[in-house]
């Protein structure tokens, strides 16, 4: 049962992830392969809080999830000046920088060997200690951005984002402000993934660079490739799939030293065979 | 003397890595495609080249076959991934994330081979000093990159095919109705483009030693040499990543090495505000 829970638990925090890489990769359309580092940037802030008992869990949270938008619209911002191809480079320099930035400022994040004992979420005089409590939580969290998400594709602004990744040229000429939207856009996926990475945290209790590098990215890509581009089920069928293969793995028998490299194998696989075959994933729309 | 060192360590480094770039320009200003495999292809080499003197072919050898292998591979991803996406009308976005998929699927199918640990290369001549500190695999380096870039910016003025190249790079409608076949040209500029980045790929493993996911940090400063460059100028491209090489490594008097990526990117910021065309852009 536990087991059960863990799993679910994990699901539930990559669906809040899925969707945040959903918005700006599927329905913006900017290829981004440093969401991961927007995710360790708020279980870095929320561990490091609880930790040296800065502030409790929910103000740790809003900050990890202003720095988080903070530093994601900072990201996207070169990516309304300059054409797709070079976005690519700045999303992968920041990725980079990160995972040196968490590996290197030791003071701060416990380095290599990551930051371990980081205590469980409470408020409200609730304590979320158990698996089942933390589940609980996660579930409630992904509920809420599964709505938002929802929400935000029937309303006027999903249309006109939807419309900008179609034909910005054309938006622009409508008179909407494309720049203005894809900092909205860029705003939420950060405000999710950082308040991702804060459950995270308190979830694992520890929390090592390893997590947030770009083999990370690529697996919160290949959940939206494989679920599917710009929908709801497409973000929630994904992570559902992708955790389970490490689970399956272990069925098979090699190595613990190979089976990180066999799994990023497999979800790069999984990437150019969806992109030949099977552009629109699982349940979504074509990217 | 560290200053002097460090300037021409940089120096060595930057040649290889302008290899790098110059590669990368040629797949990227042709095909258009933002070839995020080369990465995976640059670090192939040095374990394809580190089996073979494992299995006792001289060095050189090891190098040529190695460059002629990942030739091959480089025309079987173009011909094989990016032209059915092509012809399937895939979006940009899509051949971009099939091109990470591949780069995923080389670095961890080497890894999984060997090891995700680094391994050295235990050739007879890498420990070799030379003056200036040199080692000989260095000095080999410098020359025989220097020597590649040569041939490469000769290769695309002079010869029939370099020129059908930067034929069809400047213009692919015009040149498929002149019977150029962009195509079978991407095909060829592909392997071209893959047995360059084959060349500092063994001969960096042979001086570092070998990681299977060194190759993404090396590409990034090679694009970044190529966009700050200007795109579709080789000279450009070489010239820029031996500065940045450069400029990185004397920035370890002041800052320390693990910061380097910072730098490199730090260069490219200050590129993409004031003069995002590049240095000598040609369009």
């Amino acid at each position: 049962m536990d087991f059960l829970f863990s799993y679910l638990t994990l699901v539930a925090i990559f669906i809040i992830l899925s969707l945040s890489t959903n918005l700006l990769v599927g329905i913006v359309g900017i290829f981004s392969v440093s969401q991961a580092a927007i995710f360790g940037l708020g279980a870095y802030i929320v561990g490091y809080c609880l930790v040296n008992d800065v502030m409790s869990f929910l103000p740790a949270l809003a900050v990890a999830a202003l720095a988080s938008l903070v530093l994601n619209v900072l990201i996207t911002l070169p990516s309304l000046r300059v054409s797709g191809d070079y976005f690519v480079v700045t999303s992968f320099g920041i990725q980079l920088l990160a995972t040196a930035a968490f590996t290197n400022l030791t003071e701060i994040t416990g380095g290599a060997s990551g930051m371990p004992g980081i205590p469980p979420a409470e408020f409200f005089g609730l304590s979320f200690d158990s698996g089942f409590k933390n589940f609980l939580l996660a579930a409630i969290a992904a509920t809420i951005a599964s709505l938002w998400f929802a929400l935000l594709m029937r309303a006027p602004f999903g249309r006109l984002l939807r419309a900008i990744r179609e034909d910005e040229l054309a938006v622009a000429a409508f008179g909407k402000n494309v720049l203005f939207a894809k900092v909205r856009a860029a705003a939420i996926a950060g405000v999710m993934a950082g308040a991702a990475g804060g459950l995270y945290a308190v979830y694992l209790s520890f929390i090592d660079p390893t997590t947030f590098d770009l083999n990370a990215s690529v697996l919160l890509l290949t959940m939206v490739v494989l679920g599917g581009a710009r929908t709801l089920a497409g973000s929630i069928v994904g992570p559902l799939v992708l955790l389970a293969l490490p689970q399956l793995l272990t069925f098979i028998d090699i190595p613990t030293t190979t089976a990180a490299a066999v799994r990023q194998g497999i979800y790069g696989l999984l990437l150019i065979l969806f992109m030949v075959f099977r552009p629109q994933g699982l349940v979504g729309e074509k990217l | 003397m560290l200053a002097l060192n460090l300037l021409i360590n940089g120096l060595v480094t930057g040649c290889a890595l302008g290899v790098v770039a110059v590669s990368f320009q040629l797949a990227y200003s042709t095909t258009r495609i933002f070839h995020v495999a080369h990465a995976g292809i640059y670090t192939l080499a040095g374990y394809l080249a580190f089996s073979m003197v494992e299995r006792g072919l001289p060095d050189p050898f090891a190098i040529i076959i190695a460059a002629l292998i990942c030739a091959a591979l480089g025309a079987l991803i173009q011909y094989a991934l990016y032209a059915t996406l092509e012809r399937r009308r895939a979006s940009h976005l899509s051949v971009l994330i099939a091109s990470l998929g591949v780069l995923a699927v080389i670095q961890n199918v080497i890894s999984a081979f060997y090891s995700p640990n680094i391994i050295p290369f235990t050739s007879a001549w890498r420990g070799q000093m030379m003056s200036l500190g040199l080692t000989e695999v260095q000095v080999a380096t410098l020359i025989v990159c220097l020597a590649v870039f040569a041939a490469a910016l000769l290769f695309a003025r002079l010869t029939p095919l370099g020129k059908r190249i930067r034929a069809v790079a400047s213009n692919p409608f015009l040149a498929e109705i002149t019977r150029l076949r962009p195509q079978q040209t991407y095909i060829i500029v592909m392997a071209i483009a893959s047995a360059m980045v084959a060349i500092p790929g063994a001969l960096v493993a042979m001086d570092l030693g070998l990681q299977p996911y060194n190759g993404t940090t090396v590409l990034l400063t090679a694009t970044i040499a190529v966009i700050a460059g200007g795109i579709g100028s080789l000279t450009g491209a070489f010239a820029l990543a031996v500065l940045i090489t450069v400029l990185q490594n004397l920035s370890l008097l002041a800052i320390s090495g693990e910061w380097s990526v910072g730098i490199t990117f730090f260069i490219f910021l200050i590129f993409m505000l004031f003069r995002p065309t590049g240095l000598f852009a040609q369009r």
